[in-house]
């Protein structure tokens, strides 16, 4: 089973948003975005330890810009469901409350916070006149019971917990059932055979010379001081040796048994407590008691190593095989680590609308993409950290030549990207598309430009003509398109898509950055002789001589990225090619022409 | 744990079936199973046992098992006896007639998603509007006075589930008067008693996700009295269990379908047993009669069933008496000369354990005044019932008795009358039925003790009904149903003057001699049962009430049912000549069923 589909109204920083989701849920934002508010959100459907009176919400709890007008709103929180059908539990309690009927069925929960029904639309005089409701389907007498909430229970895992505590604690521990299941396993030869090792071991240690010599002094002095009559016989040993309550004591050791938990760092700690959680998820679903769990865990980051934070996580993403089963996990996450194992369609973005004093929540879980692109992409979120998802806006360029000259360029125009949230990304080609679909105004929408070479063709339009008008495809319908490639060009710059008149290096060299080029030859060239040096002159002292293939050869001599590392420290803004100055302006006018 | 809800009372109550094969097969069967149950066999001892296994040892929560029962009488029967084993009705069990598991499992949860073409919310039509509704559709197709009864077109309605087959295309009459009828009623948004099941048979057939879910929420189905189910329900079955993978238990006797006139149809039960894919079983030791009055009973039927006692030495037997005067001497005879004797036959044997059984009210009233006029006091339990048995009049009964008596006895359980008040009202939150529950004890703590039903029902409909009515629309029907109780409770009403304790009372105390319909003895047993009027013409009534082949066979069930009521006597009383109401006689000899017996 999973949630595919997350609707929130008035709620906290939540004017009113509805998303899609997919299997995991990977929440992704800036402090106070509101990832905890999406949590507590989903507790108010799905957490069965979640006690009533919390649900009875308090004026605090609705959203902030309803200002004055709290009073007499609905609060609700929408969770729909899917691929539950081949699970009996969980069709037996959500087949009561779908909402389609189609294949895969989807079945909605719904928390309702109103004012009470028994004031038949009179206006409430406060919040002791509210109410809330769960239910299923489109009915709210449809009571969603507490029996079905256990059913399908969501384990909320809270920042900065006490891990260490939880492991020590024998009630709470997650240790518990597993030493449970291990008492009641054991036959009655192996218990006989352990109760033998304890009690000989024990007997040896107590008649050693030196420990009964100890327990003798106590024995002494006890008699000393209340007689032969009262004195109890005493002596040394290991306790307790009933073979259930040895059990039952039974530690998680760290480093060979020398050290227990306490002594552990905070990291290895919650590392055990995740490990332990998931073997107990497993369990509670094997032994019937649940048929599916939503696990919450709010910054799990907390402590853990950048590279294990990789690897569990990668694990309870399910990225893997032996990913837990019925677990659906929602973590909330600043983590570029996090961000960049989990799959692209769990993440769900949370940013501010400074319009609106609301959060925004946008979603990856219904981007189309082919698998190769999908693959791709993930690929380069993982090199990358993730870092598109923690962006405010995007510059796609095509190689590292770009990404090594925009931020220069930016610089001189002091247009300041760290400040702006901005980040530049290289797709290593021409391919934007799936970028694109992913940050687009249908998925992610995160604001984005696109800066890209027009490569033009003998006799046939710019490459660039197909590649713009397939981007442009994504936002907006085919008849809205224009045709000719200069008109589409500039209506591309609308969209934030900018296109050269040839290819970088041109545009450079043209925009005056000859002379810098020139020295950059005369550094990394395999040549720089007498020749070149004289060609490059003539093409100085007269622009329009240019001979592109040769320049472009020789860059290529170079290599692109090494030649703009080479130059980046030469840029200024007057000699910045004029479609790079269009974009950057578009950048620092917030992703906007105006 | 999920807590499932198990006893282990019901492993000792599996050593008593462990003796006989046939119950045992059936509490050891894993897939599905057809139990053909003979008189007497321990069927429903059987069955709860089987049903107390299978929820403590097959399926969990949130699953849940489903026991349909023929009507809500026996529903509560069943009920009382799974109770004895230590299981309640709760979201795990439901225990109920074919109507209300197609409302509230199938139509309330699933009309409106599958766009059925039906008036939301679903209202159920009371049996006063859907008469009107059918007089006025009726007369403004046919005339005023048009001949056609309702309960004819009702059945034509039942038998014909698909609408587009020619059976119900070729009967203009009652199609047309069928299709009038449901349009008019769907005018005034409603819907009828035999519209729930037709649309939950639909449902089940047209909508595969609906399959899907009812297989997942009721893995185990029960049917009890399988032969008295009609068309709908058989195909609802079949379906579950033959295309949903659901796992079926069905318990019927094909010898006991009485119900026809009804809808009912005991070849289903008996295709049922002959399909591939169902263990049949059939329970043939009788527990109840002596070996006289089995044999007897096999050659009435005119079938060998291998039915035999479980104490064959026990005396047993069937008498036929001859009553020359007519129905009234037999009425007298019965009374003066049979029961008396019956009476000193067996020390400790009480009036209560005897039966006067007929066909039809008429002898019912005859036999009622001979038995006044003896100084005998009797309960009467005919089709002219005041008011019909449904989940609300039953549950109202209960609360009277739990207030009488019960609450000292826990007879039933408040938990049971808390349970079903809250399914009454639909789901409800933990905070609602905590709030539903409280007041319910309260009315019922505050109203402990005797005294007038009427003020009961009164009061329990003004403090805690009025609420529920208003806002349930499907339970209608069911408050139509409050209202007749509560007439026949006033001045001049049938039941006038009722005290508490007599609510809702089926077996009569020990006291009292039991009248019945034959219909109504479905299920019961008695020590001696003495049959009136099986005058040929009368029972059966081959030119009129009986006057095909397959009505014939079922008047003659009706009188194996009759028979197969008794434990030690079995007394039938016939004259040679049928009277009617102007005195005339008509001379057709006794019974034909009384041939060679």
């Amino acid at each position: 089973m999973r949630i595919c589909r997350i609707a929130i109204e008035n709620f906290a920083n939540f004017d009113s948003v509805d998303f899609a989701t997919d299997d995991c849920l990977v929440l992704v934002g800036e402090n106070k975005a509101g990832k905890s508010n999406l949590l507590r959100a989903l507790r108010l459907v799905l957490d069965p330890t979640m006690p009533d009176r919390e649900r009875q919400l308090g004026l605090e709890h609705f959203w902030d810009g309803l200002g004055d007008e709290k009073l007499g709103c609905e609060v609700t929180v929408k969770v729909e469901l899917t691929d539950f059908e081949d699970n009996d539990n969980l069709l037996a309690v959500l087949g009561g409350f779908l909402v389609s009927t189609k294949t895969p069925l989807v079945a909605r929960l719904t928390y309702l916070y109103r004012p009470k029904a028994e004031l038949k639309g009179n206006a409430p005089k406060s919040l002791a006149d509210y109410e809330f409701l769960v239910f299923g389907g489109k009915d709210e007498s449809n009571v969603f019971t507490s029996a079905q909430r256990r059913e399908m229970p969501m384990d909320y895992l809270f920042a900065l917990r006490d891990a260490e505590g939880d492991l020590l604690n024998w009630r709470r521990s997650p240790l518990r059932p597993i030493i449970e299941e291990l008492t009641v396993k054991l036959d009655d030869t192996a218990r006989v055979e352990l109760q033998t090792l304890i009690n000989n071991a024990s007997i040896e240690l107590a008649a050693r010379p030196e420990v009964a010599e100890s327990a003798q002094k106590v024995a002494k002095r006890l008699k000393v001081m209340v007689g032969n009559e009262h004195a109890i016989s005493l002596a040394l040993g290991l306790a307790p040796t009933n073979i259930d309550i040895l059990l039952r004591s039974l530690r998680l050791l760290i480093d060979g048994g020398a050290r227990g938990i306490g002594d552990a760092s905070l990291g290895t700690a919650n590392l055990l407590f995740l490990t332990l959680k998931a073997l107990e998820l497993d369990r509670t679903v094997e032994a019937g008691e649940r048929s599916h769990t939503f696990l919450a865990i709010e910054e799990p980051e907390a402590h853990l190593h950048p590279h294990v934070q990789r690897l569990v996580y990668r694990h309870y993403l399910g990225a893997d095989d032996d990913a837990p089963k019925n677990v659906t996990t929602i973590l909330t996450t600043h983590s570029p680590h996090i961000a960049s194992v989990a799959p692209l369609r769990s993440i769900v973005l949370l940013r501010d609308d400074p319009d609106d004093e609301a959060t925004v929540i946008t979603s990856a879980a219904k981007v189309s993409l082919t698998k190769d692109d999908e693959d791709d992409l993930q690929r380069y979120i993982d090199v990358t950290r993730g870092e598109l998802f923690f962006a405010r806006g995007i510059i796609f360029v095509e190689g590292d030549a770009e990404r090594f000259l925009i931020p220069a360029y930016a610089a001189s125009m002091e247009v300041d990207l760290d400040a702006l949230g901005v980040t530049i990304c290289s797709v290593a080609s021409a391919n934007f598309l799936p970028y694109v679909k992913l940050v687009g105004v249908n998925a992610l929408n995160i604001p984005f430009v696109i800066i890209t070479d027009r490569d033009p063709q003998d006799g046939k339009e710019p490459l660039a003509y197909s590649r713009v008008y397939e981007i442009l495809h994504e936002c907006m319908d085919d008849d809205e398109i224009e045709d000719d490639v200069e008109e589409l060009f500039a209506q591309a710059e609308t969209h934030g898509i900018f296109v050269n008149e040839k290819t970088l290096e041109i545009e450079l060299f043209n925009a005056g950055m000859g002379p810098a080029m020139a020295a950059a030859f005369a550094k990394h060239a395999n040549t720089w002789g007498k020749t070149r040096q004289g060609l490059m002159n003539e093409w100085l002292d007269n622009l329009t001589s240019l001979d592109e293939t040769k320049l472009l050869k020789w860059v290529e001599e170079v290599g692109k990225g090494r030649f703009a590392q080479a130059l980046a420290g030469r840029t200024s803004a007057a000699h910045c090619p004029d479609y790079i100055k269009r974009a950057l302006n578009y950048v620092s006018n917030g992703f906007s022409t105006i | 744990m999920a807590s499932p809800q198990s006893s282990f009372k019901y492993l000792e109550a599996a050593e008593q079936l462990r003796s006989n094969s046939g119950q045992w097969a059936v509490y050891e069967s894993t897939g599905n199973v057809c139990v053909l149950a003979g008189p007497g066999s321990g069927k429903t001892k059987t069955l709860v046992t089987k049903l107390a296994r299978v929820l403590a040892e097959d399926v969990r929560a949130p699953r849940s098992v489903a026991c349909i029962t023929f009507s809500n009488e026996a529903a509560r029967e069943l009920g009382r006896r799974l109770r004895q084993l230590g299981l309640e009705q709760s979201p795990r069990l439901f225990v109920g007639t074919v109507h209300s598991f197609c409302l509230l499992h199938l139509l309330l949860p699933f009309a409106h998603l599958a766009g059925l073409s039906l008036p939301f919310p679903l209202k159920v039509a009371t049996e006063a509007q859907a008469r009107d509704i059918y007089k006025k559709s009726s007369e403004k197709l046919r005339g005023v006075g048009q001949p056609t009864r309702k309960e004819d077109v009702d059945r034509h309605r039942r038998v014909h589930l698909d609408r587009d087959t020619r059976p119900w295309r070729e009967n203009d009459d009652l199609t047309g008067l069928a299709e009038a009828y449901e349009k008019e009623l769907r005018k005034q948004g409603l819907i009828d008693f035999d519209d729930i099941v037709h649309y939950g048979q639909r449902l089940v057939y047209e909508h595969d996700w609906v399959l899907k879910v009812i297989r997942a929420k009721f893995p185990v189905i029960a049917v009890d009295e399988y032969q008295d189910l009609g068309g709908a329900l058989d195909r609802i079955v079949r379906r579950l269990a033959f295309d949903g993978g659901v796992r079926l238990i069905a318990v019927g006797d094909v010898d006991q379908s009485v119900y026809g006139f009804n809808g009912a149809n005991s070849k289903l039960l008996e295709d049922l047993s002959n399909m591939s894919g169902i263990e049949t079983i059939p329970l043939k030791v009788n527990y109840r009669s002596g070996t006289g009055i089995i044999e007897a009973a096999q050659k009435a039927l005119r079938k060998d069933r291998g039915h035999e006692s479980f104490d064959p030495d026990r005396h047993a037997f069937v008498k036929t008496h001859k009553c020359v005067e007519g129905l009234l001497d037999q009425a007298a005879y019965a009374i003066k000369e049979l029961v008396p004797a019956a009476l000193k036959t067996r020390e400790g044997r009480q009036i209560g354990d005897i039966a006067i059984l007929y066909r039809n009210k008429n002898v019912g009233d005859v036999a009622a005044i001979q038995s006044a006029k003896c100084g005998y006091s009797f309960s009467r339990i005919d089709n002219s019932a005041p008011y019909k048995k449904v989940p609300l009049t039953v549950w109202i009964e209960d609360c009277a008795n739990w207030c009488v008596e019960g609450w000292r006895t826990e007879s039933p359980p408040l938990r049971d009358l808390h349970w079903r008040w809250l399914s009454l009202q639909g789901v409800l939150s933990e905070a609602q039925a905590r709030t539903a529950r409280a007041k319910l004890t309260r009315f019922l703590w505050s109203n402990r003790g005797e005294g007038a039903a009427l003020e009961f029902v009164h009061k329990l409909r003004a403090e805690l009904l009025q609420v529920v009515e208003a806002t349930r629309l499907e339970l209608a029907d069911q408050f139509a149903q409050v209202d007749a109780m509560q007439r026949a409770l006033e001045k001049g009403g049938e039941l006038e003057g009722n005290a508490k304790t007599e609510l809702g009372r089926r077996d009569g105390s020990p006291n009292l001699l039991n009248l019945l319909t034959l219909h109504s003895a479905k299920g019961t047993e008695y020590d001696v049962v003495i049959i009136l009027g099986l005058d040929q013409g009368s029972f059966p009534s081959p030119g009129w009430a009986d006057n095909t082949p397959e009505k014939m066979d079922e008047a003659r069930r009706l009188f194996y049912v009759g028979i197969t009521r008794a434990r030690d006597e079995v007394h039938l009383l016939y004259s040679g000549f049928e009277e009617n109401k102007y005195g005339k006689r008509y001379y057709n000899g006794p019974s034909e069923f009384l041939r060679g017996l």
